[in-house]
């Protein structure tokens, strides 16, 4: 046991040891304790290195409130955790914590030079020094401010663990479970409603853990806390969430709960979730976050041992840890009397209470003398001596001049109390400033949302408890006898006799921020609180300023010579405290991270070793290697055989949409360009779909099945949207028309076989289709079986040979698949890919959506004017073709390209010029869309998107790349393979 | 070849998913309809065909031939065994003789899965945003809604029995989460 | 994440279910108006859309829950929605706004 520890007080458990290491060496604990209490428990004050200065630091604070005391845990392979609050993370049997930011060790880190030198780090300085040249900024300013203004190391192995996350719901959420929270939860739980109180901290109790003496409805309150956690217990519409903290508050109070699992548990259980995400909706929230302790900003405010006066006394009262032997206190609040007073009355000596005020309440003074405390009033602290540990103070009285040195080992302060308006305020709940207390209150609330106890400014017991009651709708009022909470004075500044250019008295003690940063901020021109943070960084370190905002607000107020509500107040965001990646992704990671959609045919592609592409959020075989054969080689044998006898191809992933109802024809002359009131039933046609701005949106073959049925089919990327704006159009412009639209897209399984001997490969499985091309002509749909499965069989070629599309019902596509190609071995049928496919059409110019055209091309554009209807008196885009611009000359026009060189294939994205000598910037005038190698030509092709391209035609343009390599290339029509499509006609 | 050979939903569920609070099934081959009828012809519509269409949306019908669901204030669903296709289809070659609709086969489109047990409800909320409380989600209730990034519909049968219908390339994504969901209630 | 009531589920459902699709009540010109339409007056309905600073109609799809458009009247500083509506209802006039914020204010 450490001999700072006061036997059987506090809340841990004096009979379960647990062990636990720091920096490599090995102190022991007690079941309860944070690693801060365990430390101090050992006498142990020195936890890390400021940020700025490196500066030696102890823990200000008892909880997540902590600016100072910031650690890392380590727990085997990839399990790292910079940056946690020493004063809020439970110790367990074996576990590894190390300070952080110093080297090579705490007790002598090198970078403390900075706190030599720190004349020459004044607010800004980052910005000012870092700035020319800008060689510099690479090798010299980025890698030096990585390694001086460094928190914890970031983890570089992959995270092991699993997070969980879950969507929740409740009548009432009370957030923060003192005596505020408690009473409101056990009003709320005498209702019918689903009730969840969640806090941050381990245990239940929020102040009353740290200051006891007190009775409710007259007992202890250690004895009425129990009961109230045993009946909250009880009550089965009241769930309780302890290391729980709620980290945003979002709109129509939704509250995002971050629950801690495993971090305090000393074995981990393979496949146990580390935290958890709780997407809480709530019907009405209860805040009852408290407040938090301000420090008060004098010279020498940062020492290890210097800490809030409520910490310490939490600290003596939940932890059993006296903070020093030998204590002084300096306060302008009433509030660290009491907490002087607990730990006087556990036998820790009291050298000194140094009082800012002028006048003290003569209770409170009586109080003080009956244990024999000497209160020093009207005086401040001038400075504090010591190295690693706070040693000595230096009492100044400003009035008479006189200086005394008084000996501690332990320094508690108070500047009076923050209410904790984080979660109010990411509400958007309006604050008010309270000139009497000098601090925001929350004013009117936005959403079904109210603020109680002390972050609501009503400091005591029973005032808290009583407002809990309220405003969970209960009437109860509870008898009380508790320490007056008092009150107190907030000073900006506090006289010294010390020139300010000597003094360094902190303000933001993560980030190094001191009184004369906000000065300097100020004198600079800084006028708004917002800017002043960002520019000494006030407030931007991860406790988020929760210590830090209102003194730095003083500050720069009356610098300012402005009352504070005209200098603002510094917007809280979430997360109210730093929270890891894991839990806000909760589940969603790896294959969970995003939807990765597969086809029927997939597996069957993943056996054969396909490599795969996404497209869109589909996943899409790109190519089928052979041993030994790359890319290049894959695709140029895959092109080969499907012109030469038969290609099979998975288009499952083809948007499908139904379009059916009397007026579908009608439905469809409005969504497309070309007419669709002649295509005959069982025919097919090639549409093209405009956005009403003109430009191309989509294209896909639609077959007619009956006269008051379509099937369309869109791009695979393009399906969702070309279902919105479908259906957008309809409901919204055409609601008149008898028509309505369903998403087939995975109903079927669609098997593209392309190739001369296409036919005869299906032949043997059709069943009540007649084959024949004269009563199954290219652009027909049939519908009959295949392989004893029903299809829609579609006559169409993306490729420029004879092909058919299977549709069959998706749960028998990789059946009707494997059918087929183990039919088709005799015709040394070929599985293909995505990039195949891109070649074959490419050949034939047909564009591809999204890659050929960019939402800036029209049809005339994409040289398609042929499939704009003239005599249709209305489509989506109509009016738009005929604007100026759009009819305009010297427009980009899509075009074809040869190379000089048949063996160079261009760059897609590729710039093209018509001078490659001319000074840069070039007159670029347009860029390469597609480009491949032709295994059928024996040579690259490419399309182009070129200004004015169709009056270039035999034009020799040129590509420049980088190194200076500047590719000729002949514009020609982007036809480039069968022109006359003979080939479709095979028999 | 049987019919059973050929059908393939593509996915298996692991072993974790048939716990005692929770069991996670894969329905078996179903028909599905995507019905679209104008809201003033249900009267006649139902009538025609004794499908029992419910007004309202969100409202089911269960019976022992089909489960008919009302999904948009002209759109319902209707859900069957394979043995009822012949039969609905002849209902519906009659309805459209008679009305103004749209019935298309999603039969495939879809894959579902059925949960069952005291956590059921828990299960689905992990991923799904709704408040599954019998006060907001009565048993009866069905709707198109999301699974973290797949949509779905989600329909309740039971007090703790479930069914989550999406299609079918966002089937094993959805089963990741009860994969991970089932794992993590092992562990703790 | 809003609350969004739809106008035709007639419940509150999460705002991850609907889609946001622009300003309201822009209705489409005709085929016979289009052609009457000079460039600029095609632009006017083409591109110009007001940006307020207050109540603002616009536009929801239910898209994963009944599959409508609808409009709402939504406060773009508040961010809260004041009221949805079905497609066909005319735009509200500006004391129609201010009956619905009575009401939903108590």
């Amino acid at each position: 046991m450490g001999e700072y520890r006061k036997s059987g007080k506090g809340r841990v458990d004096h009979s379960e040891a647990v062990r636990f290491s720091f920096d490599g060496k090995s102190y022991e604990g007690l079941r309860g304790d944070t690693v801060a209490s365990a430390l101090m428990a050992n006498g142990v004050h020195l936890l890390g290195r400021s940020f700025k200065y490196h500066r030696p630091r102890g823990a200000v604070g008892v909880g997540f409130e902590e600016p100072n005391a910031l650690v890392t845990v380590r727990r085997g392979k990839g399990r790292m955790t910079p940056n946690l609050r020493a004063t809020a993370l439970e110790i367990y049997n074996g576990m590894e914590v190390t300070s952080q930011n110093r080297w090579p060790n705490l007790n002598f880190d090198i970078g403390a030079f900075n706190n030599t030198f720190s004349a020459f780090f004044p607010a800004g300085f980052y910005n000012k020094t870092f700035m020319w040249p800008k060689s510099f900024w690479d090798k010299v300013y980025e890698p030096f401010i990585r390694n001086m203004a460094g928190l914890g190391p970031a983890p570089t192995e992959p995270d092991p663990d699993v997070y969980a996350s879950t969507y929740a719901h409740c009548d009432v959420l009370i957030v923060g479970a003192g005596p505020a929270g408690l009473a409101a939860a056990i009003a709320a739980s005498k209702k019918d409603q689903r009730v969840v109180l969640v806090d941050e901290n381990t245990e239940l109790g929020g102040s009353l853990l740290g200051a006891t003496g007190a009775t409710i409805d007259g007992k202890p309150s250690e004895a009425w806390l129990a009961k109230t956690i045993k009946d909250l217990d009880k009550a089965q519409n009241v769930t309780v969430m302890t290391r729980t903290s709620a980290i945003g508050f979002y709109h129509d109070n939704f509250v995002a709960l971050s629950e801690r699992l495993t971090d305090h548990v000393p074995s981990l259980k393979p496949g146990q979730s580390r935290e958890k995400l709780h997407r809480m909706r709530a019907g009405r929230v209860i805040l009852a976050q408290g407040a938090i302790e301000r420090p008060l900003v004098f010279n020498g405010n940062d020492r290890p041992g210097v800490m809030l006066a409520s910490a310490a006394q939490t600290y003596i009262n939940r932890y059993g840890v006296g903070v020093g032997k030998n204590i002084a206190c300096f306060t302008a609040h009433d509030s660290a009397y009491q907490a002087v007073f607990d730990l006087a009355d556990s036998n820790i000596r009291v050298a000194a209470i140094v009082d800012a005020r002028k006048e003290l309440a003569a209770d409170i003074l009586a109080q003080a003398q009956s244990r024999g405390i000497d209160v020093i009033t009207n005086a401040v602290i001038s400075k504090t001596g010591g190295k690693n540990r706070i040693k000595s103070i230096e009492v100044y009285s400003p009035d008479t001049g006189t200086k005394r040195q008084v000996n501690c080992d332990a320094l508690l302060m108070s500047g009076g109390w923050t209410p904790s308006l984080h979660l109010w305020s990411h509400s958007k709940g309006s604050i008010k400033w309270d000139a009497a207390t000098k601090v925001y209150l929350p004013d009117q609330a936005n959403e079904n949302c109210v603020c109680i106890g002390a972050c609501n400014g009503d400091f005591g017991i029973k005032t808290a408890l009583n407002a809990g009651s309220k405003a969970a709708g209960g009437r109860k009022s509870y008898k009380v006898e508790e320490a007056d909470f008092g009150q107190g004075q907030i000073f900006d500044q506090l006289p010294n006799y010390i020139a300010p250019q000597k003094t360094k008295a902190f303000v933001d003690f993560q980030n190094d921020v001191t009184d004369k940063d906000i000065k300097l901020a100020v004198r600079e021109g800084f006028k708004s609180i917002e800017h002043v943070k960002r520019y000494t960084t006030n407030g931007m370190a991860t406790d988020q300023g929760k210590t830090s905002n209102l003194n730095a607000l003083e500050i720069a107020s009356k610098a300012l010579g402005k009352d504070a509500p005209q200098v603002g107040l510094t917007t809280f965001r979430p997360p109210y405290t730093p929270t890891t990646f894991g839990a806000i992704c909760g589940y969603r990671t790896d294959d969970l991270f995003e939807v990765t959609r597969k086809t029927p045919i997939d597996p069957w592609a993943e056996s054969q070793g396909a490599v795969f592409e996404p497209v869109g959020i589909w996943r899409r075989a790109w190519y089928f290697p052979k041993p030994g054969e790359d890319m290049h080689a894959a695709v140029a044998r895959e092109c080969k055989a499907t012109r030469d006898s038969l290609g099979i191809f998975d288009a499952s992933t083809l948007g499908k949409i139904e379009v059916v109802g009397p007026d579908a024809a009608k439905f469809m002359n409005i969504m497309y360009t070309n007419p669709w009131s002649k295509l005959g039933v069982g025919a097919c046609r090639y549409g093209l779909m405009l956005r009403e701005d003109g430009y191309i949106y989509d294209d896909g073959v639609v077959g007619r099945l009956a006269e008051d049925r379509f099937h369309v089919t869109t791009t695979t990327g393009g399906a969702p949207r070309v279902y919105r704006h479908m259906e957008d159009y309809l409901q919204t412009e055409f609601p008149e028309l008898e028509v309505w639209l369903t998403s087939t897209t995975e109903q079927w399984s669609v098997i593209a076989l392309n190739g001369p001997n296409a036919r005869k490969l299906i032949e043997p499985f059709v069943e009540g289709i007649d084959l024949s091309p004269e009563s199954f002509p290219h652009m027909a749909v049939r519908e009959g079986k295949i392989c004893g499965v029903p299809t829609r069989l579609f006559r169409v070629s993306f490729s420029g040979e004879l092909g058919f599309e299977v549709n069959v019902p998706a749960h028998f596509g990789k059946y009707v698949w494997e059918t087929l190609f183990e039919a088709g071995q005799k015709y040394d049928i070929t599985p293909y890919g995505t990039e195949t496919m891109h070649v074959l059409r490419a050949e034939k110019g047909f564009i591809i959506v999204g890659q050929d055209t960019d939402g800036t091309v029209t049809p005339h554009d994409a040289g398609m004017s042929w499939i704009v209807s003239k005599k249709k008196k209305d489509f989506v885009g109509k009016r738009s073709l005929q604007r100026s611009d759009l009819v305009a000359e010297g427009r980009k026009h899509l075009i074809g390209l040869l190379t000089d060189d048949p063996n160079v294939v261009l760059e897609e994205g590729a710039q093209i010029v018509t001078d490659p000598n001319q000074p840069i910037p070039m007159d670029m005038l347009g860029h390469v869309t597609s480009s491949y190698w032709s295994e059928a030509l024996g040579r690259s092709i490419a399309m182009a998107l070129v200004r004015d391209g169709f009056n270039r035609m035999d034009e020799e343009l040129y590509i420049p790349m980088p190194g200076g390599v500047n590719h000729k290339a002949k514009v020609v029509k982007p036809m480039f393979y069968d022109p006359k499509g003979e080939r479709l006609n095979v028999l | 070849m049987s019919s059973d050979m050929k059908f393939d939903q593509g996915l298996t569920l692991p072993e974790i998913l048939s716990g005692n609070d929770l069991k996670i099934m894969l329905l078996p081959e179903k028909v599905r309809y995507s019905l679209r009828i104008k809201p003033s012809d249900i009267a006649a519509v139902n009538k025609a065909s004794g499908l029992k269409l419910p007004r309202k949306i969100g409202g089911s019908n269960l019976g022992k031939d089909q489960f008919v669901m009302c999904l948009g204030p002209d759109e319902w669903f209707v859900v069957a065994n394979v043995d009822a296709r012949d039969r609905l289809e002849k209902i519906f070659a009659k309805l459209e003789k008679s009305f103004t609709l749209s019935i298309t086969d999603v039969s495939h489109r879809n894959i579902c899965f059925g949960l069952m047990g005291a956590d059921a409800v828990k299960a689905v909320n992990i991923g799904c945003p709704l408040d599954l409380s019998l006060e907001h989600f009565p048993v009866g209730k069905v709707t198109r809604t999301v699974f973290e990034s797949a949509p779905i519909i989600l329909t309740r049968t039971g007090e703790d029995n479930f069914g989550i219908e999406c299609w079918r390339s966002f089937a094993p994504y959805i089963r990741g989460f009860f994969e991970r969901y089932a794992t993590d209630k092992a562990a703790a | 994440m809003f609350l969004i009531h739809c106008p035709h589920c007639q419940e509150d459902r999460p705002e991850i279910e609907f889609a946001y699709a622009g300003e309201a009540h822009i209705v489409r010109p005709g085929p016979e108006q289009q052609d009457a339409m000079s460039d600029a007056e095609w632009s006017e309905f083409m591109f110009i859309r007001d940006n307020v600073r207050g109540e603002h109609c616009e536009r929801w799809w239910h898209a994963n829950g009944c599959n409508m458009f609808f409009n709402a009247v939504r406060n773009t500083v508040s961010d809260k929605f004041i009221k949805t509506y079905k497609i066909g209802h005319k735009r509200p006039s500006a004391s129609q706004i201010q009956k619905w914020k009575d009401a939903a204010n108590g």
